[in-house]
C-alpha cells in the first residue's frame, strides 16, 4: 500500500481566482492547516487519491507576483525553491487573464513542470471573453485545462494533466523572451551562474539572473551560496546600469514591463473579446454600495449588523453553554464534598473551560460574517471606503473591522486582524484593539459611574469610550512612526468582482478559525484560568471547622491568598493613583476577566457588612469607604480602560503576533495606564475635583 | 491632444494610457506587477468619500490605489473609445 506513487503539487495563483475552490474540489475533506515555518502565513495541505496515485497538494498563498517585498510572495516562491514540488498548478482567472499570466510566466521560470487551471471560465464566457486554450497552451509550452472550481468541473482533467506533466521534463522552448536588450544581460548572468554547477542545480540560474536584475534582496542573499558570488554581484550591478541607461527607467520596472509586453503578445493571439456586458453588473452594484452619498451609511449599516449578530447571537449561544455548565456544576457538587477538589473542579477547571468555550459562538459567527464579506468581495470595498481616515493614523482601511469588533470583545477582534495582509499593519491593529472598550470593561465602567456619578453616569462612561478611541488612534500614530516605522506599504488593492460565496468555503473558514482559537489560545487560556483560580484560592487562612461561609470570611480568604498578597505588595505602586490594596487586588483578578473587578471589590468592601443583596450593598460599601471618592472612581475607570486586557485577549495576542509583541503590549499598556492615572489623580486632587 | 499628466489629477470617468511609473522599489514594483506598465490603458472609476483612495479599472479588473501612489504615475489622457481597444486587445 505504501509504495503507491506520490506526486507533490503546489497550488499557486492570484488572489480572488477561486484558487481555494479548486483546492477544495481537488482534495475534498482531506485537508490540514498550519503555518509556514517561522511566519504567520497560513499553510494548507490536502490529499487526493486518483488513478492509484496519491497527490499531496500544498495551497500556496495567493499572490500577484514573486517579489521579495511581500511576505506571501516570499513564502510562495521559497516553498517552490526549497521543497521542489513535482508539479505546480497555477490557477488562472479567465476573466482577468493578463494579470494572471504575468504570475504564470514567473512561476515557469522556477524550472518545475507546470499546469494551468483556467478557472471561472464560465463567467469569462458570459462576459464575452473567449480564450483559445489550445493556442495559448501551445504558446506557453504548458498544458492548460478548463475548471469551474465552485462546481468541481474539470478536476479529473486537471489531475490527468498533472500526471502527464510530472512525467515530462521541462521543455526549454517554454521560456519567455524579455527582448534583446534584457536578454543579453540575462544570458550573461545565467552563464556566470551556471559556472557553479552545484548552485545551478539547486536554483534555476535564469530565474536567479532575472531576479538580480529586479534588485531582489532575498535572491541576493541566496547568491552568497554561489562560489563566484562577488564577481556575479559586480556584473549584475553593471547589467542593471546598462539597462537603466538604455531604457531610462528603473531596471525592476523594465523587467515587469517586458514581461507584460510578452503577456500582451500571448493574449493578442489567443484571446478574443466581445463588448463587455457583464462588467456593467459590477459597476451597477458598486454604483450603489460605493455611492458617495449611500456608501458610508451602507457600510456602517453592514458593520453594525455584523456587530449585533456576532455579540447578540453569540450571547444566546454562550448563555446556553453556561446553562449546560451550570448543570454540570450541580452534578459535580452533588458527587464531591466541598473542599479543595470541589473548588478546583468547579471554579478552576469548569470555570476555565466555560471561559474558553464562551468565546466559541462569537468567533464562529464572526468568521461566518467575515468570510461572507471576503468571499463576496465587499471587504476590499470596506477598506476602500475607510482607508483615508484610518491611514491618517498609520492604520490600513481593513483595520476598521477589528477595531469595531474591539467594542464587543477583543478576542474575536484580534483574530479578525488576520484579514490584514501586511505584518506591520496587522501588528499595529492588534496592539491598538484593546483601547476599544470591550463589553466586559463596560460592566466595570457602568458599575463605577453608576455608583459615583448618579445622573451623569452615561456622560462619564462616554468620556472613557472617547478617551479610549483617542488613545488608540494616537498610539497607532506613534507606533507607526516609531517602533513599527517600516517602509510605506503600497495600498494597491484589487477590488475583485462580486461573487457568490460557496457554503463549503464559508463552513471551512468557520471550522478552521474556531479550531485554531481552541488549539492556540484555548489551551493557554485554560491553563491561565486554573492558575488564577489557584492564586485566588491559596493559601487558605486557618479556619475553624464548620464556620459558616460569610462575606467576612470570603474577604479574609481573598486577602490571605496569593492574589491578595500580590495586591497588597503592589499597593505602594498604585498609592500615587489614589488606590488602596483592595483596588489593587481587584486589578489583579481583573486579568481573569474584567467583570471580576466588580465582584472582587464587592467581596473586599463588604467585609463586615451583613447585607446580602448585591449591587446596592456594594455601592453603599464603596460610598461609605474613605478611599473612594468620585475622583478615585474616575481614575479607576480610566485604569480599567487602559490596563492590559484579560487573559483570554492576552492569549490570543500571543497566538496572533507572538510573545515579543505580547510583552511589548503589556508593558506599553501598563506604563500608559499608570502614567495617565497618576497624572489625572494628582492634578485632580490638587484641583480638588470630586473630593 | 495627448498631454502627459499625473494619474492623481484625472477625474472620475477619464480614460488614460500609462506613460511611466516614477516610483521605484516596493511601490513602483507593486504597481508594475499589478499591470501599471507603459502603454496600458485604463479608466478612473471613482474616488472614495474623502477623495482618497481612487479606483482604477485596468487590464479588465478594478484596483484601488492611494493618491500618493497615483501621483507617481504619469499618464496620457485619451478618448474613451478609440485607442483603448489597442492591438493588445483590452476594452
Amino acid at each position: 500500500m505504501n509504495d503507491k506513487r506520490v506526486i507533490r503539487v503546489a497550488l499557486a495563483g492570484n488572489p480572488n481566482t477561486g484558487k481555494t475552490t479548486v483546492f477544495n474540489a481537488l482534495t475534498g475533506a482531506r485537508q490540514k492547516t498550519g503555518n509556514y515555518a517561522g511566519v504567520t502565513v497560513e499553510k494548507r495541505e490536502g490529499r487526493r487519491s486518483y488513478n492509484a496515485i496519491e497527490f499531496i497538494i500544498y495551497d500556496l498563498p495567493g499572490t500577484y507576483s514573486l517579489t521579495a517585498y511581500s511576505l506571501d510572495e516570499v513564502v510562495a516562491r521559497d516553498f517552490i525553491l526549497e521543497e521542489k514540488p513535482d508539479v505546480i498548478i497555477d490557477v488562472l482567472d479567465a476573466t482577468n487573464i493578463e494579470r494572471n499570466l504575468y504570475l504564470f510566466l514567473q512561476l515557469q521560470e522556477l524550472g518545475i513542470p507546470m499546469v494551468g487551471a483556467v478557472n471561472i471560465a464560465d463567467q469569462a464566457e458570459a462576459m464575452g471573453i473567449k480564450i483559445d486554450l489550445k493556442k495559448l497552451s501551445a504558446l506557453l509550452g504548458c498544458p492548460l485545462t478548463r475548471t469551474v472550481g465552485t462546481r468541481g468541473v474539470g478536476t479529473e482533467e486537471l489531475l490527468d494533466a498533472v500526471i502527464a506533466a510530472s512525467d515530462k521534463p521541462v521543455a526549454a522552448s517554454r521560456r519567455i523572451s524579455y527582448g534583446s536588450e534584457l536578454e543579453t544581460e540575462i544570458e550573461l548572468l545565467t552563464r556566470e551562474l551556471s559556472a557553479d554547477p552545484a548552485f545551478a542545480a539547486n536554483y534555476a540560474p535564469r530565474w536567479i539572473a532575472i531576479k538580480l536584475l529586479e534588485k531582489d534582496e532575498n535572491v541576493h542573499e541566496k547568491l552568497a551560496g554561489c562560489t563566484n558570488a562577488e564577481s556575479i554581484d559586480k556584473k549584475a550591478a553593471a547589467c542593471i546600469r546598462a539597462i537603466e541607461t538604455h531604457f531610462g527607467r528603473d531596471a525592476e520596472i523594465v523587467v515587469s514591463e517586458q514581461r507584460y509586453a510578452y503577456v500582451h503578445g500571448l493574449t493578442a493571439e489567443s484571446v478574443t473579446r466581445n463588448a463587455a456586458g457583464s462588467v456593467q453588473v459590477i459597476e451597477q452594484i458598486d454604483g450603489f454600495l460605493m455611492n458617495r452619498v449611500l456608501g458610508l451609511p451602507l457600510f456602517l449599516l453592514i458593520m453594525w449588523t455584523i456587530f449585533q449578530v456576532t455579540f447578540k447571537f453569540g450571547r444566546y449561544a454562550t448563555d446556553l453553554l453556561n446553562l449546560a455548565f451550570a448543570q454540570l456544576t450541580v452534578l459535580i457538587a452533588a458527587a464531591i464534598p466541598a473542599g479543595i477538589l470541589h473548588s478546583l473542579l468547579i471554579d478552576g477547571i469548569i470555570g476555565g473551560l466555560a471561559g474558553v468555550l464562551s468565546f466559541v459562538p462569537q468567533i464562529a459567527i464572526l468568521f461566518l460574517c467575515i468570510s461572507i464579506l471576503e468571499d463576496t468581495g465587499y471587504m476590499a470595498r470596506a477598506a476602500f471606503i475607510m482607508d483615508k481616515f484610518l491611514h491618517l493614523f498609520g492604520l490600513h482601511g481593513q483595520s476598521f473591522v477589528p477595531l469595531m469588533l474591539g467594542f464587543g470583545c477583543s478576542v474575536p477582534a484580534i483574530m479578525a486582524a488576520r484579514t490584514l495582509k501586511s505584518p506591520r499593519d496587522r501588528i499595529i491593529t492588534v496592539l491598538v484593539t484593546p483601547f476599544m472598550t470591550c463589553g466586559a470593561k463596560l460592566v466595570v465602567l457602568v458599575f463605577l459611574a453608576g455608583t459615583f456619578f448618579g445622573k451623569n453616569e452615561g456622560t462619564y462612561v462616554m468620556i472613557i469610550y472617547l478617551i479610549g478611541g483617542v488613545l488608540g488612534f494616537l498610539s497607532s500614530l506613534v507606533l507607526s512612526k516609531t517602533v513599527l516605522r517600516g517602509e510605506l506599504t503600497p495600498f494597491v488593492m484589487e477590488l475583485p468582482p462580486y461573487r457568490m460565496p460557496t457554503a463549503r468555503g464559508i463552513a471551512w473558514h468557520v471550522v478552521d478559525k474556531t479550531g485554531r482559537y481552541l488549539k492556540k489560545a484555548g489551551t493557554v487560556l485554560l491553563a491561565a484560568s486554573i492558575l488564577i483560580w489557584a492564586m485566588v484560592s491559596f493559601p487558605q487562612p486557618p479556619h475553624e471547622a464548620g464556620r459558616p461561609d460569610t462575606h467576612l470570611q470570603a474577604g479574609e480568604d481573598l486577602s490571605y491568598s496569593i492574589a491578595g498578597r500580590l495586591g497588597k505588595a503592589i499597593e505602594p505602586l498604585v498609592r500615587p493613583l489614589g488606590f488602596d490594596w483592595k483596588i489593587a487586588i481587584s486589578a489583579v483578578t481583573g486579568f481573569a476577566a474584567k467583570e471580576a473587578v466588580v465582584s472582587t471589590l464587592g467581596v473586599l468592601y463588604k467585609v463586615g457588612s451583613r447585607a446580602d443583596r448585591k449591587g446596592t450593598s456594594i455601592k453603599a460599601a464603596l460610598l461609605a469607604d474613605k478611599t473612594f471618592n468620585p475622583l478615585v472612581a474616575f481614575v479607576l475607570m480610566l485604569f480599567t480602560l487602559i490596563v492590559p486586557p484579560c487573559i483570554a485577549a492576552l492569549s490570543i495576542i500571543r497566538a496572533e503576533i507572538g510573545w515579543k509583541w505580547l510583552a511589548f503590549s503589556v508593558t506599553y499598556l501598563l506604563s500608559l495606564a499608570w502614567l495617565l492615572c497618576f497624572a489625572t489623580y494628582q492634578v485632580g486632587r490638587a484641583a480638588g475635583w470630586g473630593i | 491632444m495627448e498631454k502627459t499628466v499625473s494619474l492623481a489629477s484625472l477625474k472620475k470617468g477619464e480614460h488614460f494610457r500609462i506613460n511611466r511609473v516614477t516610483h521605484a522599489r516596493e511601490v513602483g514594483k507593486k504597481l508594475a506587477d499589478m499591470g501599471f506598465t507603459r502603454g496600458t490603458p485604463g479608466v478612473v472609476v471613482r474616488s472614495a468619500l474623502l477623495h482618497d483612495p481612487i479606483e482604477i479599472r485596468i487590464l479588465g479588473y478594478n484596483v484601488s490605489i492611494r493618491r500618493a501612489e497615483a501621483a507617481g504615475i504619469s499618464v496620457d489622457r485619451i478618448l474613451p473609445d478609440a485607442p483603448v481597444k489597442s492591438p493588445k486587445g483590452k476594452g
